[in-house]
């Protein structure tokens, strides 16, 4: 077999190829390269151009679910090999609590959502649909996640969105989290008026938003 | 003397002006809270309740347009209750089970496969069973133009396989999602063939194919395996002597032009969330097709009555020129939007009466 390349690894994850993306990330590892390597320079760099492509409209939705389906299988092999690497944890960016608020039961933008995320190696817990206040609350403060991603698609919902940044900032433990909203109604204007820390007005931007606070 | 809602309608699809700009919803149209707020104590729940209350809604609100569907003869089958939520949860004809929670939209609890093997297998319900009665009922006692209510293989196969799995499938399985999307179709045109025995006077395909951004799958795989056979089914649909409205949300630019070819008659929504703007849409396929739509269903949610008359008014003035419009919310009129927003969208209408 001729040797294994980040390139490689980066081509299977933009054509999901999940028959062969596990095979290329034990060789690389077993050639001496680090988990973390090999997440930031071949699976990462593949993600991206998968999310790029997404955006420009050049790669639709199934194509992006199997990239997804191959970089998770990828992620679930290196997981324990990152975790070992290194002191803070495994994920490389940071943890992600995503949830559909109350009242709202669609889920379709949230689970893109998620799985931009997942590729971009962030960790994300998915709260599903309808989730309260509450629920985000502790959510956040069990798992230390360091941002939470609102989503609605109804009108009727997103003022719920308001509700739960309140609930946050309520809880001086959580004063470290970042807001970040979405869905088919919200606005840069209506996340601003609720004080959200970001707007992210499709699925791939979302990963760009967070790198963006990531940044800060 | 007065034009009926009928004949405005028709007329505009034949893209000849006339009073006024035809309005009407596609579908039910309307939530049931949205129907009692308009016509308050009038309201009846009895068993005519539907006929008695939509009817006056639409005549309230000045509607040209009714959607009906052909009906099955069997009622959605209790089949449980939903573990966290507690609502019932029904099979419906096509197989899948759905519930409706608290505050929201219908949900998928039991898809009608979860194999590509079983969904080989899966056959849909027999269309010569269902009745037309009640959309030649809107027909005989009302003026509406009667719009029949079907759907085709995308929007109708993913509300019942579950989305993910019918995207991942289209990418996994295309020769299983080719033969499901020719069982929803060919059922389908026995609903439009009902609808036009009963009087129809034309039929929407209602058919999601795309997001705000953009299309959700690749417009070559729906060139390959899946306009075909859209193509047919409003082929059939001119055969029975019926004009078709297509039906989707998103945006659509990238799909023009294989719509066009499919030869629908008219397309409805034209989001202006997804970049769809009829002014514009009109100056590159006016002379081809009759856009319907787009009053944006947040303006109505979140809007004021000033501002729902003046976009309503400004589009009315943009886009009647030479018929081919007829005005609608961007979609369903959910029991969010204000009632004052949606009498200021229609009183408008009345208003720009020529």
């Amino acid at each position: 077999m001729n040797a294994v390349t980040f390139d490689h690894i980066s081509r299977s994850v933009i054509t999901g190829a999940t028959g062969t993306i596990v095979k290329q990330v034990e060789t690389l590892l077993d050639d001496g390269l680090t988990a973390r390597e090999i997440l930031n320079q071949g699976l990462m760099a593949g993600m991206s151009v998968v999310g790029d492509r997404f955006r420009r409209n050049e790669m639709f939705l199934p194509q992006v679910l199997l990239s997804a389906q191959a970089m998770k299988m990828a992620v679930d092999l290196l997981k324990p090999k990152l975790l070992d690497e290194s002191e803070e944890g495994g994920n490389a960016h940071g943890t992600v609590v995503v949830g559909t608020v109350k009242g709202d039961m669609h889920d379709i933008g949230k689970n893109l959502v998620k799985i931009m995320l997942s590729g971009a190696g962030f960790e994300v817990i998915d709260l599903g649909t309808n989730v309260t206040e509450q629920k985000f609350v502790d959510s956040l403060r069990q798992s230390g996640a360091q941002y939470v991603g609102l989503s609605a698609l109804l009108s009727s919902t997103m003022k719920h969105m308001k509700a739960v940044i309140e609930a946050i900032r309520r809880e001086p433990d959580l004063d470290h989290v970042r807001v970040i909203i979405g869905g088919a109604p919200v606005s840069r204007e209506f996340a601003d008026t609720i004080g959200a820390d970001g707007y992210a007005p499709n699925a791939a931007s979302a990963v760009d938003v967070i790198k963006g606070l990531e940044a800060d | 003397m007065s034009i009926t809602g009928r004949a405005r309608v028709k007329a505009a699809l034949n893209h000849q002006e006339t009073d006024r700009v035809p309005v009407g919803e596609i579908g039910g149209g309307y939530v049931e809270e949205f129907v009692r707020a308009i016509i308050g104590d009038a309201y009846r729940t009895d068993e005519d309740g539907y006929f008695h209350n939509h009817k006056l809604l639409r005549e309230t609100l000045g509607a040209d347009i009714m959607g009906a569907r052909a009906i099955s003869p069997n009622p959605d089958e209790l089949v449980g209750e939903h573990p966290e939520w507690g609502t019932p949860v029904y099979r419906n004809f096509w197989g899948s089970e759905v519930t409706n929670p608290p505050d929201s939209t219908q949900q998928l609890v039991k898809p009608i496969a979860e194999t590509p093997e079983e969904l080989e297998k899966w056959k849909p319900p027999d269309w010569g069973q269902f009745s037309g009665d009640v959309i030649a009922r809107w027909k005989r006692e009302t003026d509406f133009f009667i719009l029949a209510t079907t759907n085709a293989g995308f929007d109708l196969g993913y509300e019942i396989l579950g989305f993910e799995r019918f995207m991942l499938w289209t990418a996994l399985e295309p020769r299983v999602m080719r033969g499901y999307y020719e069982k929803l179709i060919e059922t389908n045109i026995g609903f439009a063939k009902i609808a036009a025995k009963a009087g129809a006077d034309a039929v929407l395909i209602a058919d999601d194919l795309a997001f705000n951004s953009g299309p959700f799958v690749d417009p070559d795989y729906l060139r390959r395996d899946y306009f075909p056979l859209l193509k047919k089914q409003v082929q059939t649909i001119h055969d029975l002597g019926l004009p078709v409205i297509f039906h989707s949300d998103g945006d659509l630019h990238m799909l023009m032009d294989d719509l066009l070819d499919c030869g629908i008659d008219g397309l409805q929504s034209c989001d202006p969330n997804a970049n769809m703007d009829i002014p514009e849409l009109k100056q590159q396929y006016g002379d081809r097709l009759t856009f319907m739509g787009n009053i944006d269903i947040d303006l109505l949610a979140q809007g004021t009555p000033q501002e729902v008359g003046r976009v309503t008014r400004d589009l009315i003035r943009d886009a009647r020129a030479g018929g081919g419009f007829i005005l609608s919310a961007s979609n369903v009129i959910t029991k969010y939007c204000k009632p004052e927003n949606v009498l200021a969208m229609y009183a408008a209408v009345t208003e720009m009466e020529r």
